[in-house]
């Protein structure tokens, strides 16, 4: 980790220059990561990351350099490099960073480097076993295991100087169900801000049977039909389609640079009035959780839509300035290698009143997409695709018969506004966002909802 | 750094083998928005990875805390993560080839010697050109991103390789807008020399796949033949690359497997991979585990010919590798479906009626590699009468990428590289399933 006084000498070289802003990003990172295929451990890697990255600007205007080579010359010559970008006279006085802040709001009761290997193995083990036990049909199980202890150090010429460690731990169950006929998968992967206590929280035998139940259940699936038609969308990884179809246009990224479906929206009716969004960077132990942004500053709570309305978007300082808005502390990047931007942390729909069987009850036909797979959104139109995991038809208020193949399509605004429907049952599952600033963990969620109506693409055309 | 005391400590305390790959790579990265240097990135790195076989398992750690006072840390930890691993798959640190063909064009001194100025003006320019050629572009962004590196393969058996690369991209991104609909366009050139960033194509492909998209719409679902474009048809493949690895094909995730010598895609298709593709940074003389590389048919006019083998999967099987070994996996160097003799506009013609696909999206979730099944959001034209009419968004083209390759009319000459070297040209197709209204 770099001394104070060697911060303070790079934020004021930076400033002897026409820029307004410097920034010193710096990153120590330990990741450990475990795959068993085979019900074999087929490989452990270490990976230690540390570097820093330096950022200067001038308004929203700016540069940004990184390096691994951490001595002071190095970094001194880099600071001078990105300067030349204002080169000119002077503007802000001598910075002294104040005294370092690191308030700790996720509790870790047991570091992952602290524990034996052996340990670690015996997890994958005993979600392989579960998977496998599930069904005869599950013919291969891949399971991962990561965990990463990240110590950052931020400070800037706006006065912040903070360090924080973000740990973080997570397990993906893949089962790979086959026949004669087909093979399909299912994947689960638990994760959070935890230490390895984290395991001691799930019930890890049950969140591998969750990944073979989906690969099964696809495996004796039919092709889902083209069609557009009400679609339910239930709880948990479902989320992925607010994170696609409306959190990355509600990024600074994108509106400040009126590139978004909705820049300029703020204070505007943009959704049904069941829909009420918040992205939450504040929940204790979170995937998408930490004490302090990219950019050092406190994390928040965000209500992004209320009722339907338009009433924050996710800020970072820069875009903040082109967009005359304050920061919502919402910057976040993968490591050092990125420069920072608005990013979303944990991003969910709140909520509703309706229970489950409600909503199933009133679909007379359509299609209940019971988990999601990925998705990807182009920000400036708003459209958007995800695919569904395990989907089953809904026939007569009543799920019917499973159909695999299924991807749903749309735009951003016309789908929050045919939520028509919107559950009780609040759950958050885990993800990883990549974007400009990298991969980086975000939670999404949601309680059911309905969307009255959204193209469905399938591969049977036979639509009845 | 001088490694081999690091070799002979792994080996005083019973490593039968340890093997580095050190790197060094320097980015340049310009953004240029509405006539403002919106981004300006540079980046100084180094890396290693170490890999040592102990007890018959290899150990691996990827560092960037590189330093000599390390070396007994690197060796302790190497032990650890071998000693965890319960795979009995082979294992193997290569002692080398006898000759490795020398790859030339990978590194240009015109590219690392023009000035950080010469190519901020680059962008600069291009960005203006794009702006200005048309009233209904919104917004208008162009890019410029440069990497150089060098690389170090170096092992206890002896084997020592070096290569050095550089490489460049030049690109715009626009979004057009009419009254009540935006659309966004993309592309590129990459090079490594200089005289080949000329934008007047770029130009007037960006600006006229913006405008001419606005007003799109969803099409009837039905059954459609389609002529998927150029980049869009490399990024297909790329979702499906992952079927053609041995790796796969030896656990039971590709469809492929026991179809050597077999054929599995129409008699027009070859499947190439081309390791000395001049100006390419995936070109090489040896792959990651120091095989010496070699040009070949994978599907040669239909038939699959090989998978792609590193040394762990070739000495499964009692095969060569076949020079893909990287970054402990598997993956192709230069990949690409061999161009044919037709142009677009004549495809077009010969199809007479149906879609153009210009863009695929969702390719990392909407695709199912094992078994070949997609189901994808699709955005380009109506062909009718053999010229494109009306553009289409928000439909999803849906097939099985097997399928698909045995349903192929005509292949063109239009061959596209992506941004990780898949290439292929634009393919028209029989009957693919659409979902639209």
């Amino acid at each position: 980790m770099l001394k104070k006084a060697l911060i303070e000498r790079i934020i004021n070289e930076a400033l002897e220059s026409t820029a307004d802003f410097a920034e010193v990003f710096v990153e120590s990172t330990l990741q450990y990561a475990l795959s068993m295929q085979d019900s074999a451990i087929q490989s452990a890697k270490t990976k230690e990351l540390k570097g820093v990255g330096i950022r200067i600007a001038q308004g929203y205007k700016s540069v940004y350099g990184h390096t691994n080579k951490t001595d002071e010359k190095s970094l001194v010559s880099l600071t001078q490099d990105l300067k030349t970008a204002f080169s000119g006279e002077r503007t802000r006085e001598v910075i002294k960073l104040s005294k370092v802040q690191s308030q700790n709001n996720h509790s870790i009761k047991t570091l992952p480097n602290e524990v034996d290997v052996s340990q670690k193995v015996s997890l994958l083990k005993r979600a392989d076993k579960s998977a496998r036990l599930y069904s005869k049909d599950i013919k291969q199980v891949n399971v991962s295991y990561m965990d990463t202890v990240q110590n950052v150090t931020i400070a800037s010429s706006e006065g912040v100087y903070v360090k924080d460690t973000r740990v973080r731990t997570r397990l993906g169950i893949n089962s790979v169900a086959s026949n004669e006929n087909d093979m399909q998968q299912g994947f689960n992967g638990p994760g959070g801000s935890y230490g390895f206590e984290f395991y001691d929280q799930i019930d890890l035998e049950e969140e591998a049977r969750e990944a073979s139940r989906i690969a099964v259940a696809m495996l004796y699936a039919d092709e889902c039909p083209s069609k557009t038609m009400p679609v339910v969308v239930d709880n948990g990884f479902g989320g992925v389609i607010f994170h696609e179809a409306c959190g990355h246009s509600l990024e600074a990224t994108s509106v400040a640079k009126n590139a978004s479906v909705f820049s300029g929206k703020k204070g505007g009716k943009i959704g049904s009035d069941l829909v009420t969004a918040v992205d939450d960077g504040t929940i204790p132990n979170a995937w998408g959780s930490a004490n302090y942004d990219d950019e050092g500053l406190p994390q928040k709570r965000r209500v992004l839509i209320d009722k339907g309305v338009l009433t924050s978007y996710m800020v970072d300082q820069l875009n903040g300035k082109r967009m005359n808005e304050a920061p919502t502390h919402s910057s976040r990047r993968q490591s050092y290698r990125f420069a920072p931007t608005s990013r979303m942390s944990n991003t969910y729909i709140d909520n509703g009143e309706s229970t489950f069987d409600e909503i199933i009850e009133n679909t007379e036909y359509g299609l209940y997409a019971r988990k999601m797979g990925g998705g990807s959104v182009n920000p400036s139109t708003g459209d958007f695709n995800f695919s569904v995991m395990e989907g089953y038809m809904i026939r007569n208020g009543k799920i019917a018969e499973p159909v695999k193949g299924a991807t749903l399509v749309g735009t951003g605004k016309d789908a929050l506004k045919k939520i028509d429907m919107v559950g009780n049952n609040l759950l958050r599952a885990q993800g990883m966002c990549g974007s400009v600033s990298g991969a980086i963990t975000t939670d999404v969620g949601q309680p059911t909802i309905r969307i009255s109506s959204i193209t469905v693409g399938g591969r049977k055309e036979d639509a009845s | 750094m001088n490694f081999k005391p690091l070799f002979e400590k792994a080996e005083a305390i019973g490593f039968e083998a340890i093997q580095i790959k050190y790197s060094e790579s320097k980015s340049i990265n310009l953004e240029v928005f509405k006539g403002d240097l919106d981004k300006h990135e540079i980046s100084d790195s180094k890396a290693l990875v170490l890999e040592g076989i102990y007890k018959g398992k290899m150990g691996k750690l990827n560092t960037e805390n590189i330093d000599e006072s390390k070396f007994d840390y690197w060796i302790d930890s190497l032990k650890a993560s071998a000693e965890a691993v319960e795979s009995e798959d082979p294992v193997v640190i290569y002692e080398g080839d006898e000759a490795y063909q020398e790859v030339e064009g990978v590194y240009s001194e015109a590219l690392e010697t023009l000035s950080v100025e010469a190519k901020k003006k680059m962008v600069f320019e291009l960005e203006e050109r794009v702006r200005n050629a048309d009233q209904r572009i919104d917004i208008s962004e162009a890019f410029y991103s440069e990497s150089s590196g060098y690389e170090l393969l170096e092992n206890s058996k002896g084997l020592r390789l070096e290569k050095r690369i550089n490489h460049a991209v030049l690109g715009a991104h626009v979004v057009a807008k009419s009254v009540d609909d935006s659309r966004s366009a993309f592309d590129y050139i990459q090079s490594n020399q200089p005289q080949d960033f000329d934008t007047d194509e770029l130009v007037k492909n960006v600006v006229n796949r913006g405008i001419s998209m606005l007003g799109a719409q969803a099409i009837e679902s039905g059954k459609y033949d389609v002529i998927i474009e150029n980049r869009a048809s490399a990024n297909l493949l790329g979702a499906f690359l992952s079927m053609f690895k041995a790796e796969n094909v030896q656990k039971g995730l590709s469809k492929l497997n026991g179809k050597l010598n077999e054929s599995i895609a129409d008699s027009s298709v070859s499947l190439v991979e081309d390791p000395f593709m001049e100006k390419s940074p995936k070109s090489t003389g040896f792959d990651g585990e120091g095989v010496a590389t070699h040009s070949k048919n994978i599907i040669d006019n239909g038939t699959l010919k090989t998978y792609l083998h590193n040394l762990k999967t070739a000495k499964k099987e009692n095969v060569e590798s076949t020079g893909n070994g990287f970054n402990g996996g598997i993956a192709p160097t230069n990949l690409f479906i061999k161009p044919g003799n037709n142009t677009l506009e004549f495809m077009l013609k010969d199809m007479d009626q149906g879609l153009f696909i210009t863009s695929l999206q969702g390719l990392h979730s909407g695709t199912s590699a094992i078994s070949g099944d997609f189901s994808l959001q699709a955005s380009g034209y109506v062909v009718k009468d053999g010229k494109l009419d009306k553009p289409v968004s928000l439909i999803t083209l849906s097939s099985n990428y097997l399928e698909l390759l045995n349903f192929v009319d005509t292949i063109g000459s239009d061959l596209k590289f992506t941004f990780s070297y898949l290439g292929s040209p634009s393919i028209s197709f029989n009957a693919i399933s659409v979902s639209g209204k």
